[in-house]
């Protein structure tokens, strides 16, 4: 009974939680966009600088309420947004669903490999260079650095220069293939794994120094036993709670690397709809990441709790 | 985004993605190293069909691929493979027959019959005829379209008539003597009126005309897939293939930044490229299997226009002074490396009546010190810049950084630099296009540059005319060096109206003096529009109308 009403008061809590965030996000935006030089209107018609006649411009103001006070505009937009709809999109004339439900896999499938790869590398690289020596933990540190310090476009752009014009093995666009994902992935989870590793490192070097680990090793545990089976468990999760960060950071990515890698996807819709006005399309486009942020989030308290149960005990014995 | 400004007015804007230098210049360096040896460039034979082109834009993806709405420069090189106009221009700059087989006037200039080519279908099999002409009038003029371009440039056209099936007369408020060219441009395409029915956005998303090639499918982000017209038989009078295209189809894609464009050219990912950066150029040229294409607009020249509406730039030995302070010369010589011709025109190159006055531009600092002594401003502030009764002379001059490419924005710093020595103080401020059109609508500017895409000298008329102070409903306004000088209204307005070749011509020659010898304008070079091809594209040239390319006659050699 107890724990059932936590469990619901938690829900309701996290629930309340995640609406003020898109609230916040949604007004942030909205003025955000609204408040820069530019008038939409001008994107219904050809773009800025349109010599556009007066009935077509006043035609498209009132079509799209944008002859109304900034508030009230602000208060229809959270209005359907209250009701779960994205609205129309002023430049490409299309519901905003419809114009970033085609694109949200394409941003989605490259986030995720990105982050599947990148721990791949930041587990790889820690685990061998913890164990390899002090040449190896400098190599290691040295790489992580390094790695975290990278531009995306500058990475996304090396990574052309080598495999597509050196060596000739991967296309330098995206081509709707498999491979045409390796570079921009790359370019994505290589800075991420560095910031991975500079978390995980020094965690997974002070567990090796803890008792437990000592306990371990007199039970007669092999060496890569210790790392795999515990002292990473320990290591791994301030790098699984960096992760909800990741995602985010992921999406701002994508917008640079679907540039340069000339991808469909969340990113460049975002940025045409930026330099548009597109006030509808970059709340949504926003609406949408903050909405995949929250789960994110969750999941990786999940994960934690997985990983290292003191964490929902303590969550549990502090709540109740 | 990023679209232009011809957007709206015909004047097309440039939207290069700003492109890391740092990337470029890898980039250039590597492709040095990594390109394959040059091979010489295979003897033409006779053309071969079939096959697929991958044309790579760095412009933005338009929204509606339908011209007649809005109408810009991406929207323009789209439509040149799929629409086509009343009539086109030679690469002398005549104007030449094309869904026009011929026309006449009225002596007052008043009247005009257009007497259409014969046995021509649209795509979705509706004849060509006086009534489809007619809808087409209709739907640019009408305001639920949103036509920018093409509704500016049917300004006098007041009504049509069918005279009969294959003849469409055209009633005008005043004679317009640049009709023809207007006409030409594929902002104002003739398109199938039985597709003009359809719903706007079923309109947009594939437009129906007689040209080389049919819309069938478009990805948004992604890419346009173009499908050969097998019917074709309406090409403009100066096209060297009469028939139907010999490419089976054309993959459109949008690839925003340079250096990958280029790189995907390279690679032989894609086979033409537009938006080519002087950088890439000059590696292209070097490379032996990439071909260069160029192909400057129409309309005005690149320029600096100084705002003669407020201060300092209202008196004209201040404006004399600045044009004579900036060293353009060794800038464009030393970024543009070779690609860009400096210009001393008002006008395009390729404009026939384009008058160029290299001894109004040179670079001369001591004239320029002496004529801002004589303007009074005497005294230089701590900085080094010159002041007059506490003000700074200081030029505000806000940069389009959609328009204006890496090179360009660099040139800017340079005349920064120089106008500098003589005591200018330039704040150039960075902007993406819609602060920069706001910018530009509240005045807040001294020097701006402003490209326009027009066909013929008219455009004259639409940047100097005091008319084009007056801002449109949405604040713009053409006339960004605020020109108003009665004398030169006088001589647009008429040069507007003339049906004689010559008296226009010298009209528009007296006009081009005035503007020139004014000190309003910094003429920089023709507005750039550079392609990159893979060598075995073979038969592509640029339309001589606002030198989009067309691939109706164009094939692969593999």
């Amino acid at each position: 009974m107890g724990i059932n009403r936590v469990l619901i008061t938690r829900v309701l809590v996290s629930l309340a939680g995640a609406i003020g965030v898109l609230w916040a996000v949604a007004t942030l935006t909205f003025f955000a966009v609204r408040l820069i030089p530019g008038d939409p209107a001008l994107a219904l018609l050809g773009g800025p600088g349109s010599q556009a006649s007066p009935e077509a411009l006043a035609l498209v103001r009132a079509e799209n309420g944008l002859d109304q006070p900034l508030f009230i505009q602000y208060l229809m937009q959270l209005g359907r947004l209250a009701t779960g709809d994205l609205g129309r999109s002023y430049a490409l004339n299309q519901d905003v669903a419809q114009v970033i439900l085609p694109q949200l896999v394409g941003t989605l499938t490259l986030a995720i490999l990105s982050l599947a790869v990148a721990w791949a590398f930041s587990l790889t690289v820690t685990i061998w260079s913890t164990r390899g020596g002090r040449i190896a933990a400098s190599i290691g540190s040295g790489l992580d650095v390094i790695a975290a310090a990278l531009p995306h476009f500058w990475l996304a752009t090396s990574l052309i220069i080598v495999f597509s014009l050196w060596l000739g093995v991967l296309p330098p666009i995206s081509t709707g293939t498999p491979a045409g994902l390796v570079l921009p992935v790359l370019a994505l989870a290589i800075p991420l794994a560095g910031f991975l590793s500079q978390i995980m490192r020094p965690a997974l070097l002070t567990a090796l120094e803890s008792p437990f680990v000592l306990s371990a090793r007199a039970r007669g545990e092999s060496e890569g036993g210790v790392r795999r089976l515990h002292a990473i468990r320990h290591a791994a999760v301030p790098a699984i709670s960096l992760t909800g960060w990741a995602f985010g950071s992921l999406i701002s990515g994508a917008v640079v690397v679907e540039t340069i890698f000339a991808r469909p996807g969340l990113g460049r819709t975002l940025l045409n709809a930026v330099t548009a006005r597109d006030v509808p399309v970059v709340i949504g486009v926003v609406m949408i990441v903050a909405v995949a942020y929250i789960l994110v989030t969750l999941a990786t308290d999940a994960a934690t709790r997985l990983v290292d149960p003191r964490e929902a005990e303590s969550g549990r014995a502090a709540r109740s | 985004m990023r679209t232009n400004p011809v957007s709206a007015a015909g004047a097309a804007p440039r939207l290069a993605k700003p492109l890391t230098a740092v990337a470029a210049i890898a980039i250039a360096a590597l492709a040095l190293t990594g390109c394959t040896a040059p091979s010489p460039q295979t003897a033409s034979g006779s053309p071969r069909t079939g096959g697929t082109l991958t044309y790579a834009s760095g412009d933005a993806e338009p929204t509606c691929l339908d011209p007649h709405v809005g109408g810009n420069y991406p929207q323009a090189l789209l439509s040149t493979q799929f629409l086509e106009s009343l009539v086109s221009r030679d690469s002398d700059g005549e104007i030449v027959p094309w869904l026009a087989k011929s026309w006449t006037t009225s002596a007052d200039g008043l009247t005009w019959e257009f007497t259409l080519a014969p046995d021509v279908t649209f795509t979705d099999g509706t004849p060509l005829d006086a009534a489809a002409v007619q809808a087409n009038v209709a739907h640019l003029q009408d305001p639920e379209t949103g036509s920018s371009t093409g509704y500016l440039a049917l300004g006098k056209v007041v009504s049509t008539e069918a005279v009969s099936p294959d003849v469409v007369k055209f009633t005008l408020s005043e004679p317009d003597s640049a009709l023809l060219e207007s006409l030409s441009q594929p902002w104002l395409a003739i398109e199938s009126p039985t597709a003009l029915k359809r719903s706007q956005d079923d309109n947009c998303a594939a437009p129906v005309g007689t040209g080389p090639f049919v819309v069938t499918k478009w990805v948004k982000q992604n890419a346009v897939t173009l499908t050969r017209n097998d019917g074709y038989n309406s090409p403009p009078a100066d096209a060297t293939n009469t028939g139907p295209a010999y490419l089976d189809s054309i993959t459109w894609r949008f690839i925003p930044e340079s250096a990958s464009r280029y790189a995907a050219l390279q690679a032989g990912e894609v086979d033409v490229i537009d938006n080519a950066q002087p950088d890439t150029i000059v590696q292209a040229e070097k490379s032996g299997s990439l071909q260069h294409l160029d192909a400057p607009r129409p309309g005005a020249s690149n320029r600096i226009e100084l705002n003669s509406g407020k201060p300092p730039f209202d008196d004209v030995r201040v404006r004399e002074a600045f044009i004579r302070s900036a060293n353009v010369d060794d800038a464009v010589a030393s970024l543009f490396q070779g690609t860009a011709t400096r210009s001393y025109s008002a006008l395009s190159s390729v404009e026939p009546l384009a008058v160029s006055e290299p001894k109004l531009f040179g670079y001369d600092q001591k004239a320029a010190n002496a004529l801002l002594d004589a303007a009074g401003w005497t005294e230089r502030d701590a900085d080094g810049y010159r002041v007059k009764d506490g003000a700074r002379l200081s030029v505000q001059f806000p940069v389009s950084t959609n328009q204006s490419i890496p090179a360009e924005q660099s040139l800017f710093e340079q005349i920064q630099a120089t106008a500098k020595q003589t005591g200018f103080e330039v704040v150039l401020e960075p902007m993406d296009l819609g602060s920069w059109y706001a910018a530009l609508g509240a005045h807040e500017y001294n020097a701006v540059s402003a490209p326009y895409t027009k066909v013929g000298p008219d455009v004259l008329r639409i940047l100097y005319h005091s008319s084009g102070i007056i801002p449109a409903p949405s604040g713009y306004f053409a006339n960004n060096a605020q020109v108003n000088d009665p004398k030169l209204d006088a001589l647009l307005t008429q040069a507007g109206q003339v049906s004689d070749p010559g008296e226009r011509k010298t009209l528009e020659t007296d006009a081009q003096n005035l503007i020139l010898a004014g000190f309003y304008i910094l003429p920089l070079y023709d507005q750039q529009n550079h392609f990159l091809l893979r060598s075995d594209v073979e038969g592509v040239r640029a339309m001589p109308t606002v030198s989009t390319p067309t691939f109706q006659g164009a094939w692969l050699n593999r």
